[in-house]
């Protein structure tokens, strides 16, 4: 993982095999008994994600380093769903989101996204595919108006329109 | 007037006709697309404008209910049946008879022209050397052995503006005095529930087939406004793919609309929840 320098790439020595098993938030995740164990592995990869420093292979076959570093990160579970949430704030004084990690193979119903807005707080459902690639997506109460378009705005002009006419 | 009336006054609320071809609601007169759109109702324009064919940007009447619509219509009184005769009676013979007549009588008047056509085409065709006896023989061959194809009839198609009122045939069609068929299906489908309810609070809905979803949902009139939601309907306990949903975020950030899913609540309201792409890369 990381050596005392703090930089990627200089690891003092590599990391057991077990690594995820002995994590300690690994383990008190298995301590909430939420009988879905791919549901708990998504959970903790998330977890990883947010609040820790790991390495992600991306689509070019690049070795990075990713951080986002978010605060306060714990995990809950959701005695409706029977499944691991977390809760974080992505920096201080931000507000605290939820956040439903759920394997990519998997199905939910409305009922149960409702019971994890019921919570109070938004809600991110993070979707982790078979290949831990992780997909992050905001859900709202109630009718969010998308953002407008970005200007500038050019009227496009009669010479654009005539061309496309000859064009035909 | 924003939205359907609540009841029927007497005559001061207007009423329109639906015209059912096989069990698609249609409107076919023009106050009928007026009022309807008036109430908040889009459709969907079916037919082809007679002097701008072969393109379906701009469309003509009929107009397309959706089903929901035809639903709140019916559920608010405000619409009645076109009622015609089908399977013919004796005047569809006639007319069919009358037309019939006509175009045969087109024909032979056609075939007179087009032979004249022909022989005046031959004359022009002949060199001075030709002698004029040839020019007579070849002129009777013309007479005994032409034919004018049927294929080659022109038929003449009236374009004015004729208007659906002008025959008293199509009047008797268009007073409508049947009452709306009975929908019949279980009390409040769960698309017609969300249908009703984002109505009821002045968005505007078509069809969203391009999408992917069940509406589009635009916060006034299309002409307007850009769709801000697609609506895709679902029943609470329905499961839905993760996979599936990841599909239509993505979808809805792609063409800057938020995904609405919208199911209908134990209490008789609509819960609605709005997906959008986190942008957390």
């Amino acid at each position: 993982m990381l050596g005392t320098s703090g930089r990627p790439g200089v690891t003092e020595k590599p990391p057991p095999p077990n690594w995820i098993l002995v994590h300690p938030t690994y383990q008190q995740m298995k301590t909430l008994e939420v009988g879905d164990s791919a549901q708990v592995h998504a959970a903790f990869l998330v977890y990883m994600d947010l609040a820790e420093e790991h390495y992600i292979l991306t689509v070019t076959l690049i070795l990075s380093f990713a951080v986002r570093r978010w605060k306060e990160v714990s995990c809950v579970k959701s005695p409706e769903l029977q499944v691991v949430l977390l809760e974080g704030r992505e920096k201080e004084g931000a507000p605290v989101h939820t956040v439903l990690p759920l394997p990519v193979d998997q199905s939910l119903s409305h009922k149960s996204i409702r019971h994890v807005l019921d919570r109070g707080f938004p809600v991110l459902l993070c979707a982790v595919a078979s290949d831990s690639t992780l997909v992050y997506q905001r859900m709202t109460d109630g009718l969010v108006t998308p953002d407008p378009p970005v200007g500038p705005f050019q009227d496009v002009g009669r010479r654009q329109h005539r061309k496309r006419r000859q064009q035909h | 007037m924003e939205s359907v009336p609540a009841a029927r006054k007497s005559s001061s609320s207007p009423v329109v006709g639906v015209g059912l071809c096989d069990s698609v609601p249609l409107l076919w007169r023009v106050e009928d697309l007026k009022t309807v759109r008036s109430w908040g109702l889009v459709g969907a324009l079916l037919g082809s404008l007679p002097r701008t064919p072969r393109q379906n940007g701009r469309l003509g009447r009929p107009l397309l209910l959706l089903p929901e619509e035809e639903r709140l219509l019916s559920e608010r009184h405000a619409a009645l049946l076109l009622c015609w005769q089908d399977g013919g009676g004796p005047e569809l013979h006639q007319q069919v008879e009358q037309y019939e007549e006509q175009q045969q009588r087109t024909y032979e008047e056609q075939t007179i022209l087009a032979l004249e056509d022909r022989k005046s085409a031959l004359i022009r065709a002949m060199t001075p050397s030709h002698t004029g006896e040839a020019l007579q023989v070849h002129l009777e061959t013309l007479d005994q052995s032409f034919t004018f194809p049927r294929s080659a009839l022109a038929v003449q198609l009236s374009t004015a503006r004729v208007g659906l009122s002008y025959c008293p045939e199509t009047r008797a069609f268009l007073r409508a005095d049947w009452p709306i068929r009975v929908q019949d299906h279980c009390s409040g489908g769960v698309r017609y529930q969300v249908f009703r309810d984002l109505r009821g609070r002045g968005f505007y809905l078509t069809s969203a087939g391009k999408f992917g979803g069940d509406f589009l949902v635009y916060p006034g009139d299309p002409l307007r406004f850009h769709a801000h939601f697609i609506a895709v309907c679902l029943s609470l306990d329905q499961s839905v793919c993760l996979l599936d949903i990841l599909a239509m975020a993505r979808l809805g950030s792609g063409v800057k609309k938020t995904v609405l899913l919208c199911s209908p609540g134990t209490d008789g309201g609509v819960v609605y929840t709005s997906l959008q792409w986190s942008g957390m890369v």
